[in-house]
């Protein structure tokens, strides 16, 4: 797959997900990640239950019961994944280059360079990126950038039977999207891009990966409004710093007052 | 989802099931504001390494700060408050430098934090302060040997004599002054709810508790030695101001964070901030404090006990207040809802 200008991403399109979970066994068999154990969630059919250092694609299983019009009812499951955002916490918060971004525009952890710090992980303000305990490092989805070097489309989307999941240069995958909010809108039904310019991407950007959901955000665990933690530091480096001045100022005082009385 | 509680410990009441339900205004989708509660954030992994790190961090870098404030009083009387302060500060550097490697999930790459340095991550950055200040108290404590006489040849010589004096004394002030504060802008810094919600309270507050314990640690081994009263004194009175300025912040904190800052200020952990760290760790030491602070009699030989019992209750204070951030964070990481609302 050429690389466009822009980069590669996902799009998800909720409506379409069947919730069979083959993103998640491809990506963990590609990636030859471990598995989750066996924990039952007694919530859905989801015994994932989030994204994780060995979990980087996560199919959640949202239910809305109506038992007074049960046929209001609807069952929607969303393909979660990193976000790969334009402004990414974790890569800003990465003491020792790890966290990179690929000439795909996709944001990648080198493996062999990361050295465990956990710093990435209370960064991440979509709570995807975490330590794996065994390796000492920070795992989360590549964009299968060891695929797209060969010219190959990730594992997940790949895999998806419905394309609910699609891969490509960030312009299609946009453009596509917007047809598909438009047809659904079409038919009366609700649609909303998640990622594109709303209110999501105010801090991080535009996402690489981003979503077509039928309900707001918080639903699928998506925040509203995801923080960009490096726009904290103007504030917390002044507080310091006048701190910093106060107790400077209050030493010198003191041992200044004591000095010539 | 709406009709039960999750594991995560959620639950919703009868009323707001019945509220949902009735509301059919258009969406299907009915008053869910989570995904079955699952936190939407990752906590850091920071285990004990990290909290004795930003404790031990703070107190020492307070130390060299005193030392060197001591040492340009000129103040003969001062002479064991640098000694004291040189040597710890070197400790702490030292004992710092462990914790912080100890605490990768890789130690053996820690060299890999010096590839590049990152002014936008306060870890990056953070990882130099410590390497710089290590480097100048690591001079301070080879002057004071040098002044002990306790070198002999080669590093009897100061390495940088060519170096001014002053030039030595403002970089340890600037790496002194990072040191104490950039812990803070680190957690202050990140997506966790109940610490970026404190990012104009928490720096200043890690600076004053550094200079609290770092007054409360030097008092304790000033008062080992010959008595120096004057000296003992000024520690006294930094520490007391600072002391009620860390206080009024942390009271300023928990106000400003309000429904956020609950996993810090309410609960047990809330009770034991307050009465460790406000309660025993300030309001007791300035209160054992004041009647020497205020005496305008020259100053007198302190009670030892009192320095001493004054000393630990506020580095005890310290300790509580650092591993009370930390273990906030995780339950504040946990909490789906404080994310989502979207504090500011």
């Amino acid at each position: 797959m050429a690389a466009s200008t822009e980069g590669t991403g996902f799009f998800t399109d909720v409506t379409l997900c069947i919730g069979c979970k083959a993103c998640e066994v491809a990506c963990k068999q590609w990636n030859q990640l471990p598995a989750d154990g066996y924990t039952f969630t007694g919530e859905s059919y989801d015994n994932t239950g989030r994204l994780a250092e060995s979990t980087w694609r996560h199919v959640s299983f949202v239910e809305q019961i109506d038992r007074i019009e049960p046929s209001r009812s609807r069952w929607m499951m969303m393909s979660d994944v990193c976000k790969h955002c334009t402004h990414a916490g974790c890569l800003e918060a990465c003491p020792t280059g790890a966290i990179v971004r690929t000439e795909f525009d996709n944001v990648y952890v080198q493996p062999d360079v990361c050295n465990g710090c956990g710093y990435c992980v209370p960064s991440c303000p979509f709570g995807v990126v975490a330590i794996q305990e065994e390796k000492g490092v920070a795992q989360k989805c590549t964009l299968c950038y060891d695929r797209q070097k060969d010219g190959l489309e990730p594992a997940c989307a790949k895999s998806c039977p419905t394309d609910s999941i699609t891969f490509g240069p960030l312009d299609e995958l946009r453009a596509k999207a917007e047809a598909r909010v438009a047809a659904l809108r079409a038919q009366g039904r609700e649609a909303y891009l998640y990622g594109v310019d709303g209110e999501e991407t105010r801090a991080v950007g535009p996402l690489n990966a981003f979503f077509l959901i039928p309900d707001r955000p918080e639903v699928f665990n998506l925040p509203p409004a995801p923080v960009l933690p490096s726009r904290f530091q103007p504030a917390a480096y002044t507080a310091g710093l006048l701190a910093a001045a106060a107790v400077a100022a209050v030493g010198i005082g003191v041992f200044r007052r004591g000095a010539s009385a | 989802m709406t009709e039960t509680g999750s594991r995560h410990g959620a639950s919703y009441s009868p009323d707001d099931v019945a509220a949902s339900l009735g509301r059919n205004d258009g969406g299907i989708g009915r008053g869910q504001t989570t995904y079955y509660d699952h936190p939407v954030l990752h906590k850091a992994h920071w285990r004990w390494e990290i909290i004795a790190y930003f404790f031990v961090g703070g107190a020492s870098a307070a130390s060299a700060a005193l030392a060197a404030l001591a040492d340009h009083s000129g103040d003969a009387e001062a002479a064991p408050l640098v000694r004291n302060g040189r040597y710890s500060a070197l400790a702490g550097a030292l004992v710092s430098s462990v914790l912080l490697v100890k605490d990768l999930g890789r130690p053996e790459r820690f060299l890999n934090m010096m590839r590049i340095l990152k002014v936008k991550s306060p870890m990056s950055v953070g990882v130099y302060s410590l390497i710089g200040f290590s480097t100048n108290v690591g001079l301070g404590a080879l002057d004071q040997a040098r002044a002990d006489g306790l070198l002999r040849g080669a590093l009897g010589v100061d390495p940088i004599a060519w170096v001014p004096k002053s030039l030595r004394t403002a970089a340890l002030a600037v790496s002194c002054a990072y040191m104490a504060l950039y812990t803070g802008v680190l957690i202050a810094a990140t997506a966790i709810p109940v610490w970026y919600v404190g990012r104009r309270h928490i720096p200043a507050i890690f600076v004053l508790s550094g200079t609290t314990t770092g007054c409360a640690l030097q008092s304790a081994l000033l008062a080992f030695g010959a008595p120096a009263p004057r000296t003992a004194k000024r520690l006294e009175m930094i520490e007391l101001v600072a002391a009620l300025a860390e206080g009024a912040l942390l009271l300023d904190y928990e106000r400003h964070a309000g429904e956020t800052g609950k996993p810090l200020f309410t609960g047990p952990r809330g009770r034991r901030l307050k009465t460790w760290t406000l309660g025993l760790g300030i309001a007791l030491p300035a209160l054992l404090n004041l009647p020497s602070v205020l005496s305008r009699a020259p100053a007198h030989k302190p009670h030892l006990l009192r320095t001493l019992a004054a000393s630990a209750l506020a580095l005890a204070g310290g300790y509580v207040l650092r591993s009370s951030l930390i273990t906030a964070g995780r339950d504040s990481a946990d909490d789906p809802r404080a994310y989502l609302r979207r504090p500011e």
